[in-house]
């Protein structure tokens, strides 16, 4: 592991709970084990890439409606099932809501593993993928307004003379924005530029809906 | 029983108000004899009518032979009342003098010898799976006897024996079939009453018993004068008490045949719980199974990983172990209770002592009670009936019970550490036993599910135990439930029905 991760796992059985725990760690893993999903949220967890091994059937709430209320409270770990008796619209249901792996009890420790392992990786990425998108936006919020006007046209292959005729402008004071747009947004061409407008109305109409 | 003694002694009032007129003649009263015939003859067949019904669901002999008894004492009525001296004699029916007599003693020799073959043929239950022919016989036959017995009556008049002096006033030979008459009816009474296998055999008892006041009344104090007040009474008294008799016979054959719906029905419902309940408890016992088999694999992978690491570490590999060791004993746990449930002999009932049971079972939990400082006390009743029932399953049953109190009471960490075991009775006679713990107690709303499938309230529990419980209890015919404990915990109880004496267990078979 050249990068900390963890791997929480919560099973109401507390013999599974401790034999997971005991593979996962034999392969570097910092696992933290839970026996409901109520201790797992009232739990402090380290703030790393990790993964959630989750039993489909729990006390109290199942497994799979645990995952929903993961998804609802705006935790998105990726989840790795175990079960004892998983059936087809069991596991398909659990894969819609975001899991990555289903497994049935008894599985192959390989297969966990790479779950696992998958899970930590895909939430390394989402993580990094996040931080980017938290810088892009704090690069974004220096902009000045007419900046922010002039970023969608030039991200849609517009020249330099048409938006200066679209907004009424100056084709010189044009060029100067549109430098000031790449120093802010640090886009080293124009491809960048375009990546990164493209991200950024995403994540504007991410907001949106979910506003 | 209360019932047999109150008719048995308002027949015994009667005939002590009666005994000081009964010799006292009345006037022209055979006025009033078709009535009393009518009434007699349809009480009669009708009480047959209800008692071949009720061979034809109980199919014991004895019913068909008390039926014919009924039958046939129905049939002699019309001859004794037609052939009585001056109550016809506008439809100028004239049959002797001796046979309205002859006919008499016919049909009350004839009936007890009927109830003494009910009495002694009791118990055996017709072999053939045609009752309708069987009764269809029973009726041809008693009725060919009669109509052969009377035929010969009134083909042999000036051979009858002289019963009577003249219309109104009986010779002594009468007194022979009276003697006779008597000692039938006592010996069918105590026949009965010696064998008594069902409330039927208390009944025609008391209908013998009436027809011995009825002849007393008629024969003795009555001086056999026809037509006296001794002799109306008794027969009004026979009436009476045959009316009595008919009207608990219907009551209990409509509650016969309510059980036997009711019967019927909770079979059909216990047969589809089944059902539902096999399905839920063979996928139980698969997770029950594959659980700790799922956590021996994962251990056992875990130290292969410890071992091969470049610096082998013996202690996680020693946990994984004892955690194996620790798993194969939770899953042999698991098929020990499969195997109680299941075994061959599951079904086999004996006498059991419920408290010898409840002592056991504490002596095998006992050891992990004291381990965790709880008291155990028990509060068991003395004298109490046995009980009849599968002693493995019972045992499991209330070590099932005793372990989930102590569990309980480990769970709730600084209270009062206490399980009192209870025996007693409950309102209706059945044996009753209580598990109290001072425990965490039952969720509200949980009461209800305790005992399905699936429902645990245990960490790592399977919700397997308690539906154990309850599917052991319900096979025995008791019930089980659950309730809060005062002032917390919880209390589990379960009823089952007393043994009932061997005596009385003819129930089926009135």
């Amino acid at each position: 592991m050249n990068e900390p991760s963890a791997v929480f796992v919560v099973d109401d059985d507390p013999s599974i709970l401790a034999s997971l725990e005991s593979l996962l760690s034999s392969e570097g893993h910092k696992v933290l084990t839970f026996e409901s999903g109520t201790a797992f949220l009232a739990a402090r967890r380290p703030d790393l890439p990790a993964c959630l091994v989750l039993d489909v059937r729990l006390r109290g709430s199942s497994g799979l409606e645990f995952q929903r209320e993961l998804v609802r409270s705006g935790i998105h770990l990726p989840v790795v099932f175990i079960t004892g008796h998983g059936d087809v619209p069991m596991s398909v249901s659990a894969m819609k809501a975001g899991a990555i792996e289903f497994l049935l009890k008894p599985y192959r420790d390989q297969d966990l593993l790479d779950a696992v392992h998958n899970g930590i990786e895909r939430d390394r990425a989402r993580r990094a993928e996040a931080r980017q998108m938290a810088e892009l936006r704090e690069r974004y919020a220096a902009m000045t307004p007419r900046e922010r006007e002039i970023l969608p046209l030039v991200a849609s292959g517009l020249m330099n003379k048409q938006i200066a005729v679209n907004l009424q402008l100056s084709e010189v004071t044009v060029k100067v924005h549109r430098a000031q747009i790449m120093q802010k947004l640090q886009a080293r061409s124009l491809v960048d530029l375009v990546r990164f407008a493209d991200r950024l109305a995403a994540d504007h109409a991410r907001d949106h809906t979910r506003a | 029983m209360r019932r047999h003694y109150i008719v048995a002694a308002g027949l015994v009032a009667a005939l002590l108000l009666t005994m000081p007129f009964a010799r006292e003649a009345t006037g022209r009263t055979e006025a009033l004899l078709p009535a009393y015939a009518a009434a007699t003859g349809v009480l009669e067949i009708m009480t047959a009518a209800l008692l071949f019904a009720l061979y034809n669901v109980q199919r014991s002999r004895a019913l068909l032979i008390l039926a014919a008894g009924y039958l046939f004492s129905a049939l002699m009525v019309p001859v004794w009342a037609l052939s009585f001296p001056g109550v016809f004699t506008a439809l100028g029916i004239d049959f002797g003098a001796q046979t309205t007599a002859a006919v008499a003693a016919l049909r009350r020799l004839g009936f007890p010898l009927f109830v003494l073959g009910y009495a002694f043929a009791s118990g055996t239950s017709a072999a053939g799976r045609f009752t309708g022919v069987a009764v269809f016989k029973t009726v041809l036959l008693v009725s060919a006897g009669a109509a052969l017995a009377v035929g010969f009556i009134l083909t042999h008049q000036d051979r009858l024996p002289a019963f009577m002096r003249d219309e109104r006033h009986i010779n002594d030979i009468w007194l022979l079939v009276s003697y006779t008459g008597m000692a039938l009816y006592v010996a069918g009474i105590a026949v009965l009453l010696v064998r008594r296998r069902s409330p039927l055999d208390i009944w025609v008892s008391l209908v013998l018993f009436s027809l011995v006041i009825e002849l007393m009344l008629i024969s003795f104090l009555g001086g056999g004068i026809r037509l006296s007040i001794g002799w109306w009474a008794g027969r009004l008294y026979g009436l009476t008490a045959a009316s009595i008799v008919l009207a608990v016979l219907l009551f209990e054959t409509t509650g016969v045949y309510a059980r036997l719906s009711a019967t019927i029905a909770a079979e059909r419902r216990a047969r589809q719980n089944r059902l539902t309940a096999m399905e839920a408890l063979s996928a139980s016992i698969a997770h029950e199974i594959n659980q700790p088999l799922a956590s021996m694999i994962t251990n056992a992978d875990a130290a292969l990983r410890w071992l091969a690491r470049s610096e082998p570490r013996l202690d996680r590999v020693e946990d994984a172990l004892h955690r194996i060791v620790a798993d194969g004993h939770r899953s042999n746990k698991v098929v020990a209770g499969i195997r109680t449930m299941f075994m061959k002999g599951a079904q086999e009932r004996a006498e059991v002592d419920l408290n010898a049971l409840v002592r056991e079972a504490v002596t095998i939990a006992g050891t992990e009670a004291r381990f965790e400082g709880i008291a155990i006390e028990l509060e068991l009743a003395d004298a109490l009936p046995p009980i009849i029932g599968n002693a493995v399953q019972l045992h499991q049953v209330l070590c099932n019970l005793i372990e989930n109190g102590i569990d309980a009471i480990k769970s709730a960490h600084d209270r009062q550490r206490l399980l009192v075991i209870r025996t007693g009775f409950g309102a209706y006679g059945e044996l009753h036993a209580r598990v109290a713990d001072s425990g965490t107690g039952i969720a509200p709303g949980m009461a209800e599910r305790l005992f399905d499938p699936f429902v645990s309230t245990k960490p790592g529990g399977m919700g397997m135990g308690l539906m154990f419980c309850r599917s052991v209890i319900e096979a025995h015919g008791g019930r089980i439930w659950a309730t809060a404990n005062q002032p917390r915990g919880a209390v589990f109880h379960f009823s089952l029905p007393a043994a009932i004496l061997p005596r009385d267990t003819a129930e089926q078979e009135p």
